[in-house]
């Protein structure tokens, strides 16, 4: 009980300082214990495997991503600079707009009556158990062994996915140099093989 | 009040729900308040993050790995987005000198 | 062949068609070849005329001839829906209309040849009238009431044209609109009356119609078909209150006024009623109602006659109070004595009417009787003409009009009506006295045309009673021997003297076809042709001797008062100052005619133009172009309202993705908590 409130209250507070920070590695500082706060609490729902994914391949990959962005567009430790404020007061629409969502999820989360007894029994492969445990709800086998079989497919298209993403990436960032190195790339620039000979008798 | 794991951790469900939901918005509001590209994208991922906690939140209520497969495959979405995010903001402000969004409404009607 | 049928074996009468086509015919020829024929225009129509009365003469005995309860000549032409067949009905009526329409419409030809010579559009004028002729005949030949109903628009029309006929003059243009619209408006009486007669009967016929009086009908529908009948002749007769067109109407050419304003147009309401007679036996409360408007058009005519200063306007107020008397007459049931009067009124009207127009055309269109004066040394005809006019008018022993006027005076009495006799017999003397006053004003005492208007109190419309003063007219340069401003009257070419001379006969003597009462040819001609009216129960106070010498008193009264002011030496010699003081203190109620004028424009005019103005200027402009004018704006709004959302901003697109986000998620939470 205490954990879950201490452990919101890190998270809240850091969500709110990730989005109000000034310079963007504040920021990226602020996600990262938003980051670490929310794979504890994975791990006080029994989710594991999750919380050390989160840990891994959020906190680990992805914000490091962010910092070499940073550097790569930053000209120096100054804040970056901003143009005119085309959208100004916006913020309390927007607040107004994110109040009334949240209002009406949290009362309609409150209303909705509580899931039934779950079928799973305590102590069997796939149930309850203490966190730790092999082969429980939530444990690397039970996890691994849903993924590869249940849910192979999604698994698979992820991949795909991933593979996608990595190609896309590489294309939008890659190197123009060679091109423009290469010279012209389109057929009626480039220039002729043989070229016309200046008469030598005029 | 949830039959959950006899353990000292005794949180009705209805909390990571709300808890969710704090972080989903704030997100949200950060994504439209913020002027710099780095940091919508964190925002993004801070509803990234909620709507994985959430997804966790309710495999553990019904004992379903799926929602534990599910969170799994919205962290990889994420990180593919992240990526191709990153790259789309290097190359659109590499030669600026403003990090501002406001600066490309090219698409304006 | 049998004598009577030159004109077609029993039951076709081929000449009727002669006599009603003809003039249209001519009409139509004038109209397409006017231009070609200028001079010729005018032969033509009075020629085509002429011969259609020779027609209707021929076919005499066909009009008078009673088989069983048929009387008359009947024509079916064709049956358009079952119970509106439309055919031509000749019979005694009829007969005496049609022979006053083509007999008088040749003279007023003719007439009209020498009177319009010169004129730019000659030929025009002929058609018009050949026009009028054939309109007026389908009006009084029809069998049917919407052929008579076609008959009345048409006549309506042509009184349009020919009013209307110097359209470069704008109090011409509009007398012309005012006369057609407050016809229009008794066109719809007629049409309502239709509307009721076919509903309640199935048929448009008069056979029909007059079989089904006392069964068809409940008293308040008789009435109300009567009342509605009798809006159309009083708009058609200038019977109070839709008689302010009359006297504006004589801004048309003097033929015109004569014939249409005098002895024809205006006397289809008495034809309406002469011929519904059945109608308006069997309604008590609408003879009632036709007799006293009669009454009071006859004397409301004549109080205004005695203001007037326009010899032809004189002449309009004393025909409004004329078909009053017959309106009156053919109200209480006195039929005959009614269409005697049109009879008679035909004749001496036309008369008058033309011998006035003797006297206009010579002194170059001067119609004002106070720059007149002194005429009888100087235009003798007219004098004799005018003369005789007034004499029948004002029914002095001997001259027709002696014999129609006692005849409706006394039935009037006979039939029950005291108050109506004694304000008909008021009316008698009034009429004396204004015509008389036009004699003595116009052809005694020192010519004053040379005189400055101004003296004779000639300043302002107001002050004279008549709007406006003589027309002066575009002629062409080959006019005839008539100068223009020169005061010598000399005498008319005989081309119009003609007509009159012809008519002056008639004047005095048609009158005695009703001598000798019961018996009289005129009875026996007409009496047939009327459900006879019995008396009244309490019957006549006094004999119809005794009834003569109470109207030959109070004539003889207002001949004598008319002397007195206006042909006594003194009254000769200070006319001019008489003449002044007369026009300035003329009561307002008489110079402004009992300010109906006035009456109709702010109570119907002005709401009207005041509506077009709110159609014209508010509803149409703002509300309906602005509404229009409004969907285009809202869709040019709208497109800037949307396109305002298209910023091109990535926040801003962020927040609209929220906002849908936050929407769904109230309404599935709403729709959530109803399962």
């Amino acid at each position: 009980m205490i954990a879950f409130w201490l452990l919101a209250l890190v998270l809240i507070a850091s969500a709110v300082f990730t989005i109000t920070a000034r310079k963007p590695v504040y920021s990226v500082v602020g996600l990262l214990g938003n980051f670490v706060a929310l794979a504890i609490m994975y791990l006080t729902l029994q989710a594991e495997f999750l919380a050390v994914i989160q840990i891994v391949v959020y906190s680990g990959a992805i914000l490091i991503l962010f910092v070499f962005v940073i550097a790569l567009l930053s000209s120096g430790v100054k804040p970056f600079d901003v143009g005119p404020d085309r959208l100004p007061k916006v913020l309390v629409p927007a607040a107004i707009i994110g109040a009334i969502g949240l209002v009406t999820v949290v009362f309609s989360a409150v209303r909705v009556p509580s899931p039934a007894q779950p079928s799973v029994a305590a102590g069997t492969a796939g149930g309850l158990g203490l966190t730790g445990q092999a082969d429980v709800f939530g444990s690397v086998a039970n996890f691994g062994q849903q993924l590869f079989t249940v849910y192979l497919l999604p698994f698979e298209v992820t991949a795909l996915l991933l593979m996608v993403a990595v190609v896309g990436v590489v294309l939008l960032a890659g190197d123009e140099e060679p091109a423009r190195r290469r010279g012209k790339t389109r057929a009626q620039d480039r220039e002729p093989i043989v070229k016309r000979q200046e008469p030598l008798i005029r | 009040m949830n039959p959950m794991n006899p353990s000292f951790f005794d949180v009705p469900i209805e909390n990571y729900i709300a808890l969710s939901a704090v972080i989903f918005f704030l997100g949200a509001v950060g994504v439209i308040v913020r002027r710099n590209p780095l940091i919508m994208l964190m925002s993004i991922e801070l509803m990234f993050n909620a709507a994985n906690l959430a997804l966790i939140t309710f495999a553990k209520a019904w004992v379903n790995a799926a929602g534990h497969i599910f969170a799994f495959l919205v962290i990889t979405v994420a990180a593919a987005e992240a990526a191709i995010g990153l790259a789309i903001v290097v190359i659109v402000f590499r030669r600026s000198a403003n990090v501002d969004v406001d600066e490309i409404a090219t698409l304006h009607g | 062949m049998m004598p009577h049928t030159v004109l077609g074996v029993d039951g076709t009468y081929p000449v009727l068609f002669l006599v009603w086509l003809l003039p249209l015919v001519g009409a139509i020829v004038l109209w397409a070849f006017g231009p070609q024929l200028r001079s010729l225009g005018g032969p033509i129509g009075a020629a085509l005329v002429g011969t259609a009365f020779i027609a209707a003469l021929f076919s005499w005995n066909d009009a008078a001839q009673i088989k069983g309860s048929v009387s008359g000549a009947h024509v079916s032409m064709f049956t358009w829906l079952p119970g509106f067949a439309f055919g031509l009905l000749f019979d005694r009526l009829a007969l005496i209309w049609t022979l006053i329409i083509t007999g008088v419409g040749f003279l007023i030809h003719v007439y009209s040849i020498g009177y319009m010579a010169g004129d730019r559009a000659f030929a025009r004028f002929f058609a018009y009238m050949n026009f009028f002729v054939f309109a007026m005949l389908t009006l009084v030949l029809s069998d049917n009431f919407v052929g008579l109903l076609v008959g009345w628009g048409l006549v309506g029309l042509a009184s349009y044209f020919l009013i209307g006929f110097w359209f470069e003059r704008p109090t011409a243009v509009a007398a012309a609109r005012k006369a057609f619209v407050i016809n229009v408006v008794g066109d719809v009486g007629i049409l309502f009356a239709i509307l009721v007669i076919v509903s309640k009967i199935g048929s448009i016929g008069y056979g029909d119609t007059f079989a089904g009086v006392g069964h068809a009908f409940t008293s308040q529908e008789l009435f109300i078909v009567c009342i509605a009948l009798f809006i159309g002749c009083a708009a058609k007769s200038a019977q109070v209150p839709l008689h302010t067109w009359l006297p504006d109407a004589m801004e048309g050419p003097t033929p015109v006024s004569a014939l249409i304003h005098a002895a024809t147009m205006v006397t289809a309401g008495v034809y309406l009623i002469a011929r519904c007679a059945p109608l308006w036996t069997a309604s008590a409360e609408a003879r009632e109602l036709v007799g006293v408007i009669g009454a009071l058009t006859a004397i409301g005519g004549a109080g205004l006659g005695i203001a007037q200063w326009d010899i032809k306007r004189i002449l309009a107020y004393s025909t409004m109070s004329q078909i009053g008397y017959m309106i009156m007459a053919v109200g209480v049931g006195a039929f005959s004595a009614g269409v005697l009067h049109f009879l008679t009124h035909a004749f001496f009207k036309a008369e008058l009417f033309l011998g006035a127009g003797i006297i206009i055309h010579n002194l170059a269109n001067e119609q004002d009787v106070r720059r007149m004066g002194g005429l009888r040394k100087q235009m003798p005809f007219a004098f004799a003409a005018i003369g005789v006019g007034v004499l029948a008018i004002c029914g002095i022993p001997g001259f027709s009009g002696y014999f129609s006027k006692d005849a409706v005076l006394y039935q009037t009495l006979q039939q029950g009506h005291p108050w109506l006799y004694a304000i008909g017999v008021l009316t008698a003397g009034i009429t004396a006295y204004y015509m008389f006053r036009l004699l003595f004003v116009t052809f005694f005492g020192p010519y004053r045309g040379n005189v400055d208007p101004s003296d004779l109190g000639i300043r302002h419309p107001e002050l004279a009673g008549t709007p406006g003063q003589a027309p002066k007219l575009e002629h062409e340069a080959d006019e005839h021997e008539h100068h223009g401003s020169e005061h010598a009257a000399h005498a008319p070419a005989w081309i119009m003297s003609a007509p009159v001379a012809i008519l002056i006969p008639f004047s005095i003597g048609v009158g005695w076809l009703a001598y000798g009462g019961e018996t009289s040819p005129w009875q026996t001609f007409f009496a047939p042709l009327f459900p006879a009216a019995a008396p009244a129960a309490s019957g006549a106070p006094i004999g119809e001797l005794g009834s003569g010498l109470i109207v030959l008193l109070v004539v003889a009264v207002g001949i004598a008062l008319a002397y007195l002011r206006y042909g006594t030496q003194a009254a000769l010699k200070g006319s001019v100052e008489r003449l002044r003081t007369e026009t300035v203190r003329m009561p307002p109620v008489l110079a402004n005619a009992y300010y109906f004028d006035a009456a109709i424009d702010a109570l119907i005019v002005k709401p009207a133009a005041a509506a077009g103005r709110f159609f014209g200027q508010f509803l149409d402009p703002v509300v309906i172009d602005g509404g229009v004018r409004e969907v285009v704006f809202s869709a040019n709004w709208f497109g800037h309202l949307f396109r305002s959302f298209q910023t091109g901003l990535v926040r801003a697109y962020a927040l609209y993705i929220v906002l849908g986000v936050a929407c769904f998620v109230v309404y599935y939470a709403a729709i959530g908590t109803g399962k």
